[in-house]
């Protein structure tokens, strides 16, 4: 068997952010201002909020936006601050926002930049 | 830190990281704890920025839904009337105020429809069908198709048109409207009702629509012929007829007969469902024209026209004293919560008894219920004072074009012939761009699109209608200039219908006579309707109705044909190809 070897990015973080749904690109379109390459939004339901919320939960949807994005380690809590404020998440029932560590990710990353990596690495 | 423990090496992303942002950090921990000490069902305490932050976007993205659809028809009226005719809008802040209490009320309805109504509507569709046997299934059907009927916003918009009719022009048709309010609206019912109960069977056993128009068209179109060549006054009363068709297919209607039909199919139906969605709408618009033709025919059999003069005159000397319930909010409000709370009692009874059921979210429910009473009493107010007031007035200026008008100094404005252009086509443009503002016409252009593989482009779609609405109210609006007879333009009309019907594909004849209900909104149907009766007023025309009518005739006309078209397009591109092939 040949020894085939491929590139994983270490020191990545996955932000997870769950919004009402129709709120989701307000926040991608923030955490690109603030330097994250892209993300995924998928369509999910929630409960708990509105329950607490009496009268006022009617105005929570129930459908739910979440958005994936992986940042570098440095850049995450930047870009999670700019995702919270674009969210206003510090209002009831606008959402949650939480990071997780990631071990090892993989992607297409361009050839001359892994090479330009491996040399500065080396150089160190 | 003490200092020795300071490290020699810092990275630099953690020192931004440190400049930018500080964080306060909880445990996750203490805070489900503090969560456990406090009593399970209290509620949150929410700050007044917090309640602002939450409402602002729930009401303004709703409120906007409402002002697309107002605003730039209100919009055109007003600046038709400043610039082409040069007169002031008259009353301008009561109408600005009755247009805002239009959109006010449309929001809530909609949302009390969607919270309060619409969830009942969703679990007897899925529970009835399961549950209990055909015949009871199609008898709350039926019922069902009454309630919603009085639920409709656009039914207030009938009364509203009523005031306007002159009793010693159109004895019958006053009558219908003002004495026999009640009849009139029950019958619409009981037609709404058969076709629900028809649509539900159709969705059972997957009947083809095309018997079902030529079944309910036939006996319409000899009704109609036999009132407008027996009873020249009875003949007054076929515009109302067949307009009261276009009211009845609105918010309420449509999703919730709906709901029920998918229930039954999904329960007990057989084939495909694609298309048996449609044709609700059509048969709701047709059966109710036989119903207040057939009501129409009972009263001319009841009194003579002078008897109705009489009374007319009776009740109009004794208007200067009404009673509190026929003043301006009161009646607005009890005419909301009779529309209304019918339809609620009924289905939760049939919650209740039928299925015993436990209704959910008693309290959200409620809430909903409250806030479509509420919504329904601000919008029928606007509909007097906003939609009303702003239709019937350009209705009545927009003849100074070419006419001349008491009300409007130096009129004719221009050319007789100008200005009949520019009266007809006021009328085009208010169809072409009300039509496609729809966002029901997107919905079904989507739906089409698909359907056909995309054969019948959603746009070519979209503009088929809006050109068949345009020259619709156009036609409505001739009829009432010229005084056209209605009935030989209807009866012609839908005589051509049927052929397109027969000649057309089961596909295309579902699309085309369902494009008919599309168009008529809550806010599009009153406001046409009091179009044509200060137009009507305006020119000495004896009644105003019809417009609707042609309105909803042509758009299915134009459907059916460039469905032909298409459909013989594609056919000529198939021999073609088979041709070539064979060459080769």
């Amino acid at each position: 068997m040949a020894n085939r070897s491929f590139t994983v990015l270490t020191d990545g973080t996955l932000i997870t952010c769950i919004v009402e749904k129709g709120k989701a690109d307000a926040i991608v379109k923030a955490a690109r201002e603030a330097g994250a390459q892209g993300a995924t939004v998928f369509y999910a339901r929630g409960s708990g909020i509105r329950e607490r919320l009496g009268i006022l939960g009617v105005a929570v949807e129930v459908e739910k936006e979440i958005i994936n994005i992986v940042v570098s380690k440095d850049q995450a809590d930047f870009v999670v601050e700019r995702m919270y404020l674009a969210g206003q998440l510090d209002t009831p029932g606008k959402g949650f926002i939480y990071t997780t560590q990631l071990d090892k990710a993989a992607t297409y990353i361009p050839p001359q930049v892994v090479e330009k990596l491996a040399q500065s690495e080396g150089q160190a | 830190m003490s200092k020795d423990k300071m490290p020699k090496q810092v990275r630099f992303g953690d020192f931004i990281r440190e400049l930018n942002i500080t964080q306060n950090k909880i445990s996750f921990v203490d805070l489900a704890n503090s969560f456990k000490s406090a009593p399970k069902d209290q509620k949150l305490q929410v700050s007044g920025r917090d309640v602002y932050r939450i409402l602002a976007p729930y009401t303004t993205v709703r409120f906007v839904d409402q002002a697309k659809a107002v605003v730039p028809l209100a919009l055109y009226l007003m600046l038709f009337q400043i610039f082409i005719l040069r007169q002031g809008v008259a009353d301008a802040i009561v109408i600005t105020g009755g247009l805002v209490a239009v959109m006010v009320g449309l929001m809530l309805f909609m949302e009390g429809l969607k919270l309060g109504l619409m969830p009942f509507g969703e679990t007897i569709g899925n529970i009835l069908p399961v549950k209990s046997p055909l015949p009871i299934v199609l008898l709350i059907a039926f019922m069902l198709g009454i309630g919603v009927t009085l639920a409709e916003p656009a039914i207030g918009a009938l009364q509203e048109a009523g005031k306007i009719v002159d009793p010693s022009k159109a004895p019958y048709l006053w009558a219908l409207l003002n004495v026999h309010t009640t009849k009139l609206i029950a019958v619409v019912g009981v037609g709404v009702g058969c076709a629900s109960v028809l649509g539900t069977l159709r969705f059972v056993y997957n009947w083809s629509l095309k018997p079902m128009i030529y079944a309910s068209l036939v006996p319409l179109l000899l009704i109609t012929a036999f009132v407008a060549l027996t009873d020249v006054e009875l003949l007054k009363m076929i515009g109302l007829a067949w307009d009261c068709g276009a009211v009845t297919t609105g918010p309420v209607t449509v999703p919730l007969v709906l709901s029920l039909g998918i229930g039954v199919a999904s329960a007990v139906g057989k084939g495909d469902s694609t298309l048996s969605g449609f044709g609700i709408v059509t048969l709701a618009s047709l059966f109710p024209i036989i119903g207040v033709m057939s009501l129409g025919l009972w009263l001319a059999s009841q009194v003579m026209p002078a008897e109705i003069v009489a009374t007319a005159q009776a009740m109009s000397g004794s208007a200067g004293a009404t009673h509190w319930s026929g003043q301006t909010p009161w009646v607005e409000v009890i005419l909301a919560v009779r529309a209304i709370v019918p339809l609620v009692i009924f289905l939760f009874l049939v919650m209740k008894v039928v299925l015993r059921e436990r209704v959910k979210n008693a309290f959200i429910i409620g809430y909903g219920i409250a806030l479509a009473v509420i919504g329904m009493g601000i919008f029928n107010f606007g509909l007097t004072y906003g939609l009303g007031m702003l239709g019937n007035q350009s209705g009545s200026l927009v003849p100074a074009a070419f006419a001349t008008i008491d009300a409007v100094e130096g009129s004719p404005l221009y050319w007789y012939s100008l200005g009949l252009m520019i009266a007809l086509g006021f009328a085009y443009f208010l169809g072409f761009g009300s039509t496609l503002a729809e966002p029901a016409l997107n919905a079904l252009g989507m739906t089409v699109q698909n359907l056909t593989n995309g054969a019948f482009k959603k746009s070519l779609l979209m503009y088929s209608v809006s050109f068949g609405v345009a020259v619709g109210i156009a036609l409505g609006v001739a009829k009432l200039i010229f005084a056209l007879p209605l009935a030989w333009l209807l009866i012609p009309g839908y005589i051509l219908l049927l052929i397109l019907t027969f000649l057309s594909t089961e596909e295309f004849v579902n699309v085309a006579w369902d494009s008919a209900g599309v168009t008529t909104g809550p806010v599009t149907v009153p406001l046409v309707l009091a179009m044509g009766l200060g137009f009507a007023n305006a020119t000495g025309a004896i009644e105003g109705f019809g417009i609707l009518s042609m309105a909803s005739l042509c758009p299915i006309m134009s459907v059916l044909i460039t469905g032909l078209f298409v459909q013989y397009r594609a056919n000529k591109a198939e021999d073609k190809r088979k041709t070539q092939a064979a060459a080769a």
